[in-house]
């Protein structure tokens, strides 16, 4: 039987164990020396113990999988490219074709880009694809792909790995990729990696090293899925580097179709705006971020006048919008939008975890707080302690001179 | 010497006024950092026989704050915490600055960090102890946490806790007072005592003063009102509530208690305002862990209806029932869920009994629900005032008229019903909240016009007559300031007021401190003339 | 049986989500405070009882029944759910469902809602869990169903439910928010928007103590042990560390105007 396993030699009984565990599942027995941990019906397997233990004395070990599928049936990466009832490609997908080659390179196997859209739809864009890394790409062009319905693109997925057995598939964590994936995953019973931040391949044994935050960005975990296939995993947007087109690569595009059956159960009434308008501070090269801390919303003016002259979109934290300032689609962070502006000056945000996890791919940051031990500070290249209004009022003029 | 005494200029203005939205003038200010330097500018402008206001945070509510000429002494800056004992039975002593703001204060204790900078042996010894020990809170809790611990002291603040931990008062156990002449008073509680009504002190520099207290009877409710008064007083008590008239704070001792294991809210929805005061009348003797009990009456409760519907910035709060037309909120500090559960099923008990509903009612057991109660009852204020801003658009003299009068238990009803009789006569807007645990009502006029501002204030002389006619309190807690002087009058008597101002002027000759304060500086500037104390 | 019957799944999760590091054992502490209700799934609660409100208006016959696999312990949160309005709550728990990955919950779930004595008219989820952050749960349940699911749902309009027989969703999506029909059974996964979970009343903490919470285990439910826990999770955390916080940040210092007039230089110098 699997589960936690206690090395009760290498035990010294020190209790952080204990202390690590949110759910009473290990518990420290006996005197010294013999002081030792002991697993309860309370244990969730959850690794909290594993990690804390300083002596390596605690570790989960697991049966060997019986009905192991075979693994070396399955090659090549593919890349889901998500693309918009325009049939746009979202440019997320270039970032996952960047990363897919790589990964492909190191696997020594081919790169796939899974394409669907509107019947009537052109192929030049797919080209692009090739350009970007695709040994081939292929395309299902049919009218129920026009919107994207989890159900449909599941479904076609799912039939089109069935005949050609990919060894891993990526996809965006938009909104829709976040939807498509889990359901894809369970259909196929395999593992999904959500919200990876750093892939690599482990070129022996073919295992995708899948990296993503957990605990709201607190804690990293590497994942693999070494039994099950295709390995799967979502990349947030804004990630990995779009690559750069090379018109000299050479790649095949093929039709695929969608089983005659599958058909869509939501019926979009009122469609939302095109992309774009969301994405504005998504895809911001320069953002100013403002949190409670510039004190009151009379601020706010002040605060966008700034970011006019920093050619920056205004982005703000949670209690900003709790706080009726501004609108919810400001909102960075777990809860909001992640962002990777190459500039980020962060006004009177203390920082929140919540908050430096939707910041993390900034590339530099000016904080600027009246409390020197602000949180936000560790995430940021410059710390700037002050008044916020004072600093933000010089700052213009100078910008301004 | 860091701290200076600076010309009142543009950019000092903020600090010409306060919460109460008036505002005064003032030549100039000054933000010592210390006791000595605070000593020092007293020194000097007492010289110059300067007036001097004190200010702390400026989040009070009667203009005690607020600048009658000369000088602005601003303790915001003296904001150290200054040490830590343990008394004999165990509790912690913190001694801290006035300017120490409460928020920040909740804050360290709830981490269980103090700053410890400068800290002599014996204070890190207990803070050792402090770390180890149960979390500590102070209990009284202004419904403005931005509130410094000096501002409260001096008008002797409450809040919705009082109801279990009483005012400031008692969780002061040391102060420092500096004098008009620079001069220092140390006070610890249980040294020294009046006898009768007199007292004698002596000063830092070895001065003996020796003063008579007036002669008036306090009300036994919960009061605010003027100088603490009483046969064989400690001393001490005197300046809590003094209003910055007798001296300025400059270091505090306040006790810390252990912080109650569980606190559970629960608000009461009734359909009429009759069912929640004999709810109140009857839970008091009921329940034996309630930490406070406040209400929320119909016209508060609709006007944060509306602002619900209009603002985003209240979007978020749980939608009220239609049924509810009145709310009370009674907050339960116990030991443990049992005792909780238990207190709750008693108050579940009355309710029924008093005609209340008991799946009319919320009850936060978790962060996230006392987090979303607290937001609920901050947001019956904010959103009066927001009302307020609106008309003052059109009408720029009018502002919300807040009452702060309490009564003794058996005249709740009758309180209540004077409320609405003369509110229903004069035809004006009103919306009342506050701590009916204490028999003790904010009722809030909402002028439409100036002219409902006049008689809105006319009504609130008539109450004062008829509270103090009651045994009631004009100011219950948030001080008499310079707005609520002509009430004091009434409640005490023109003889009253007269002793006052000579108590004053016994420790300040020249009547330099708190002007307009307590008092109306005409009464002062008489009496100075005719020599003095 | 009701005339609608809906199934919210919950998860207990830490009170905090802090994560430190012990400076002297370079190991993980996880601050191993009380659990609470995953506050997404708080969401999906409300969004059920505040549609249990509009249907019993309709003059229906509703029913909320909470699901959740975790420790025994969780109990006491599954009561806290009744008594905020919650009709009936499952717990799942046993050693076998411990180390469970997504897919591997999901088959728990499943089987514990089959095991219910009523089938689902609509499956609420909360849009992701706080100490997880993996947002699968919803649409990966959906697809053991074969259901559709719509995610990220900020508000639900039931107005036309009893004639069309369709709830209107508003939800996130890469475009915005679109506002889709759906029709039952189906999945959705609650933004917080949707309203934050009511307070309990005396009434329901009075009931909820008197309330039957259903604790079941694997064998109860007819799950499959090769399917749950950790011998059912595809994926396997190999390694967990903190993240590397940047720890050359630079203080910008002086009076206002020298601050910001160094800013000015460091901003420029990214032109």
């Amino acid at each position: 039987m699997s589960g936690l396993v206690i090395d009760s030699e290498a035990c010294i009984g020190c209790g952080r164990c204990v202390r690590a565990c949110a759910s009473g599942g290990i518990v420290v027995e006996g005197e010294r020396p013999n002081r030792c941990a002991r697993v309860t019906d309370g244990c969730i397997l959850c690794g909290g113990c594993v990690d804390a233990c300083p002596v390596s004395a605690i570790s989960i070990e697991r049966d060997e999988a019986t009905d192991a599928v075979d693994l070396d049936a399955y090659q090549d990466i593919w890349v889901f490219v998500q693309t918009d009832e325009h049939d746009t490609v979202a440019p997320v997908a270039y970032e996952l074709m960047g990363k897919g080659r790589e990964l492909a390179n190191a696997r020594g196997c081919r790169l796939v880009a899974l394409v669907g859209m509107g019947p009537e739809s052109s192929l030049g864009e797919l080209e692009h694809l090739v350009c970007a890394g695709a040994d081939e790409v292929m395309v299902c062009r049919d009218e129920r792909l026009r919107q994207n319905d989890a159900e449909v693109y599941a479904r076609l997925i799912c039939d089109l790995v069935a005949e050609r057995k990919p060894e891993a598939i990526l996809y965006g964590a938009t909104a829709f990729g976040r939807e498509l994936a889990p359901g894809v995953a369970v259909r196929l019973q395999t593992g999904l990696t959500a919200d990876c931040t750093v892939l690599s391949m482990d070129t022996e044994t073919g295992l995708l090293q899948q990296t993503r935050p957990a605990f709201g960005g607190n804690l990293m975990a590497t994942i693999v899925c070494p039994n099950h296939r295709p390995q799967m995993a979502t990349v947030r947007p804004g990630i990995f580097k779009a690559p750069d087109f090379d018109y000299g690569r050479s790649g095949t595009i093929t039709q695929v179709a969608l089983a005659e059956d599958a058909k869509a159960r939501v019926e979009i009434s009122i469609p939302a705006e095109e992309w774009g308008q969301q994405a504005s501070i998504a895809d911001a090269e320069r953002l100013v971020v403002v949190g409670r801390g510039i004190g009151s919303k009379k601020n706010l003016p002040l605060m966008r006048k700034l970011a006019e002259a920093l050619g920056a979109e205004l982005g703000c934290t949670r209690p900003v919008v709790e706080a009726g300032w501004l609108e919810y689609r400001h909102q960075i962070g777990q809860t909001g939008v992640s962002v990777s502006p190459k500039l980020l000056v962060s006004i009177g945000v203390s920082g929140a975890i919540q908050h430096l996890a939707g910041i993390g791919g900034a590339e530099c940051i000016i904080a600027i707080n009246e409390d020197p031990d602000a949180p936000i500070f560790g995430a940021a290249q410059y710390k700037v302690v002050g008044d916020a209004v004072e600093v933000v009022e010089e700052l213009l003029a100078q910008l301004e001179r | 010497m860091s701290a200076t005494i600076k010309p009142f200029t543009d950019e000092f203005e903020e600090y010409g006024r306060d919460e109460s939205r008036s505002s005064g003038e003032a030549s100039s200010i000054s933000f010592p950092t210390s006791e000595g330097e605070a000593c020092a500018i007293l020194r000097q402008l007492h010289a110059e026989r300067v007036s001097v206001t004190v200010q702390g945070a400026r989040t009070g509510l009667a203009a005690g704050a607020v600048p009658h000429g000369g000088h602005i002494l601003n303790t915001s800056r003296m904001n150290r915490y200054l040490g830590l004992r343990r008394d004999d039975e165990g509790h912690f002593l913190l001694r801290v600055e006035p300017g120490v703001v409460l928020s920040e204060l909740r804050k360290q204790l709830g981490k269980k960090m103090l700053p410890t900078a400068g800290w002599d042996q014996a204070s890190l010894k207990a803070y050792e102890e402090f770390q180890e020990a149960p979390e500590q809170f102070f209990p009284t809790d202004p419904t403005e946490a931005s509130a410094c611990l000096g501002g409260m002291a001096a008008c002797n603040a409450s809040g919705a806790r009082s109801y279990a931990y009483g005012p400031m008062r008692p969780h002061i156990t040391g102060l420092h007072v500096a004098l008009t002449d620079g001069d220092l008073v140390e006070l610890q509680r249980g040294e020294v005592f009046a006898r009768g009504r007199h007292l004698s002190l002596v000063t830092a520099e070895g001065r003996a003063l020796e003063f008579d207290l007036p002669s008036y009877t306090m009300p036994e409710t919960k009061n605010a009102s003027g100088y603490f008064v009483a046969d064989d007083m400690d001393a001490i008590d005197l300046y809590i509530g003094a209003c910055g008239t007798l001296g300025v704070i400059t270091e505090l001792e306040i006790v810390l208690q252990a912080a109650p294991a569980v606190v559970w809210g629960v608000s009461c929805f009734f359909d009429s305002e009759d069912k929640a005061v004999s709810f109140t009348d009857s839970v008091r003797p009921v329940l034996s862990h309630a930490a406070a009990i406040e209400y929320f009456d119909a016209g508060a409760l609709d006007i944060l209806r509306r602002q619900r519907e209009q603002s985003t910035a209240f979007s978020s709060l749980p939608a009220l029932d239609k049924e509810a037309k009145v709310c009370v909120y009674v907050e339960l500090d116990c030991d443990d869920e049992a005792q909780a559960t238990e207190e709750l099923y008693h108050l579940g008990w009355v309710l029924e009994l008093a005609g209340g509903r008991d799946d009319a009612t919320w009850v936060a057991r978790t962060e996230v629900d006392r987090e979303c109660q607290r937001f609920f009852r901050h947001a019956v204020p904010e959103s009066v005032n927001m009302l307020i801003d609106e008309r003052r658009r059109t009408d720029p003299t009018i502002t919300k008229l807040g009452s702060d009068m309490s009564v003794p238990n058996a005249r709740l009803a009758d309180v209540i019903a004077l409320y609405r009789r003369t509110l229903a006569e004069s035809g004006l807007e009103s919306a009342a909240w506050g701590h009916i645990g204490n028999n003790h009502l904010h009722v809030n006029i909402l002028p439409r016009d100036a002219q409902d501002y006049r008689r809105g204030g006319e009504l609130f002389a008539q109450w004062a007559s008829e509270v103090t006619a009651m045994g009631g309190a004009v100011s219950a807690e948030h001080g008499v300031g310079k707005i609520k002087a002509g009430f004091l009058e009434t409640m005490y008597g023109h003889e009253a007021m007269v002793e006052s101002a000579r108590l004053k002027l016994q420790l300040d000759p020249a009547g330099q401190l708190g002007r307009g304060n307590l008092f109306s500086e005409k009464l002062l500037d008489e009496l100075v003339q005719k020599g003095g104390a | 049986m009701s005339d609608f019957h809906m199934v919210v799944c919950v998860k207990a999760v830490p009170g905090s989500t802090e994560v430190k590091m012990d400076p002297k054992t370079n190991t993980i502490v996880r601050d191993g405070k009380q659990a609470v209700i995953n506050p997404f799934d708080a969401s999906a609660l409300e969004c059920a009882l505040a549609l249990k409100d509009d249907f019993i208006g309709f003059g229906m016959d509703v029913r909320v029944t909470v699901v959740s696999m975790g420790i025994p312990a969780t109990e006491a949160l599954l009561r806290d759910c009744i008594a905020r309005g919650a009709d009936d709550a499952l717990l799942l728990t046993d050693r076998a469902f411990a180390g469970a990955d997504t897919l591997a919950t999901t088959y728990a779930l499943k089987c514990g809602i089959e095991a219910l004595d009523e089938d689902f008219d609509l499956l609420i989820c909360g849009k992701m869990a706080v100490d997880g952050d993996t947002a699968q749960i919803g649409p990966e349940l959906a697809g053991a169903f074969e259901i559709p699911c719509v995610t990220d749902v900020s508000c639900v309009q039931s107005a036309g439910f009893t004639t069309c027989g369709s709830l209107a969703l508003v939800h996130g999506c890469d475009a915005g928010e679109e506002t889709v029909y759906l029709e039952m059974p189906c999945a959705m996964t609650t933004a917080k928007e949707i309203g934050q979970l009511r307070m309990p009343s005396i009434a329901g903490i009075r009931a909820a103590e008197e309330a039957d919470v259903r604790v079941v285990n694997a064998a109860d439910v007819h799950a499959d042990p090769a399917r749950c826990g950790l011998a059912g999770s595809p994926t396997q955390v190999v390694r967990s560390f903190v993240p590397d916080r940047d720890q050359t940040c630079e203080a910008v210092e002086g009076k206002p105007t020298e601050q910001a007039a160094k800013l000015a230089k460091i901003i420029e110098g990214m032109a």
